[in-house]
């Protein structure tokens, strides 16, 4: 009974983000969960970290993931893999309508805009913009956790901070 | 007093260096520095000769005398006026239409223009503890749009990094002050770790050496059982598959084992031309 029990638990899909990690051939993944103080009645939020098998790369730094647990551990580490993204990193899309969003506006609407006043050729267009990910390492450095300074090498590493 | 004596009499901290680790203690660097705040270019070109802001608009100042444009421009105006040059040269770098001032984008290249004036005054006079302070709170602020905006827009964050040449870092875990036994223990870490992958590297070579004399071992053996079974009429136990797998490895093999060599005779020769 508290085998088959195990099993099926193993089945479940868990909802997480993905957060920066040095590991390089596998995705860490942070499973927001809450746990009861039964001393105060009163639940409190506890994080729980995966790393996931992701071979062909799929999840990016704070994407909203889907992960499962493997029928056998890959490494010491890697317990889990990434089964799908569910919400990609800043760029949101409205869930009744369809259409994308930024903050707390239609892009469609903030254009219409643009051109109502005269949109001038410094607008950042949408359309043309390359997939995320073509300043990683070279001016957004957050795909990796930074930390301090603490000694002079050779190569300047651009994580230290 | 009496403890500072002691400690200077006898040395405790020199005693237990067992490992060679030599540890430098990273400069100071002002938190307005560019290199800190991210800023990978300087201010835009915009020359002293170049009318002021709302001077420029006027239909006069066209067909006026050059002693009367030279009154007018940036140079005699004062720097306040240059320094609005400076930010506009980067709002319209990034602006959607006319009249946009609100709009995260221009917020923050209009931020990032105050930061590098204020950080070239601040090279020229380093003691102006209150213009210090003004650029922290300035460059802090522009952090936290930028981390918003990468939240909400990601596709216009790396646009708008390439266009105001910024780097963006995000917060580490934590801020603290820097000791010397962290540092020294995270080295010792890095140093342990180092000869670790050495070890392992070496027996992974030499257990790949042995492989090659192995497989040609076990190849003149499969062909001789199976020559052996076909002669006194046995059941043949080794196929021609067998054979034909343990010979690609060997192949393999030997490709590999010619690429190891070549580099070894590179590094050779690179280390006598260097002698």
């Amino acid at each position: 009974m508290a085998k088959s029990l195990a099993e099926t638990a193993k089945k479940f899909l868990l909802l997480g983000q993905c957060v920066p990690s040095v590991k390089q051939n596998a995705a860490k993944i942070r499973v927001k969960k809450l746990e009861l103080d039964e001393n105060l009645l009163m639940y409190f939020r506890k994080d729980e970290y995966y790393y996931c098998h992701d071979p062909e790369k799929i999840c990016q730094t704070g994407d909203i993931v889907l992960i499962q647990a493997l029928p056998q551990k890959l490494t010491k580490l890697i317990t889990h893999e990434v089964k799908e993204v569910v919400y990609p990193f800043g760029d949101i899309t409205d869930p009744i309508t369809g259409k994308k969003v930024a903050k707390e506006r239609y892009r469609e609407d903030m254009d219409r805009q643009a051109e109502l006043f005269g949109k001038l050729q410094s607008t950042f267009d949408y359309n043309k913009a390359p997939p995320r990910g073509w300043q990683e390492g070279k001016k957004d450095f957050s795909s990796k956790p930074t930390y301090t300074k603490f000694h002079i090498f050779d190569d300047n590493d651009p994580y230290a901070i | 007093m009496l403890r500072h004596f002691i400690s200077t009499l006898i040395q405790t901290r020199g005693i237990k260096h067992t490992v060679n680790i030599k540890w430098v203690r990273p400069p100071y660097v002002p938190s307005y520095k560019p290199e800190k705040s991210g800023d990978l270019e300087g201010l835009p070109p915009v020359p002293e000769t170049t009318l002021g802001r709302y001077h420029a608009l006027s239909d006069e100042i066209k067909d006026a005398s050059e002693s009367v444009k030279k009154i007018f421009s940036v140079a005699y105006l004062g720097k306040k006026e240059h320094h609005i040059l400076f930010k506009q040269e980067l709002v319209n770098r990034v602006k959607r239409h006319k009249y946009d001032e609100t709009t995260a984008e221009t917020k923050i290249a209009s931020i990032t223009g105050s930061i590098r004036c204020l950080q070239e005054m601040m090279e020229k006079f380093p003691r102006n503890v209150k213009m210090k302070q003004v650029v922290q709170e300035l460059i802090d602020k522009r952090k936290k749009l930028l981390k918003f905006l990468r939240q909400y827009d990601y596709k216009k964050f790396e646009w708008l990094l390439e266009q105001l040449n910024i780097e963006y870092k995000s917060h580490p875990e934590t801020y603290h002050k820097l000791s010397r036994k962290e540092s020294l223990r995270k080295l010792t870490e890095m140093y342990c770790e180092d000869i670790r992958n050495k070890k392992l590297a070496e027996y992974k070579n030499l257990l790949e050496s042995q492989q090659g004399p192995f497989l040609k071992q076990k190849l003149e053996n499969l062909k001789f059982i199976r020559s052996e079974q076909m002669d006194l009429k046995l059941p043949i136990t080794v196929s021609e598959q067998v054979i034909k797998t343990v010979e690609k490895q060997l192949e393999e093999w030997v490709i590999k084992d010619k690429i190891k060599e070549d580099a070894k005779k590179k590094r050779k020769n690179i280390i006598l031309d260097l002698d």
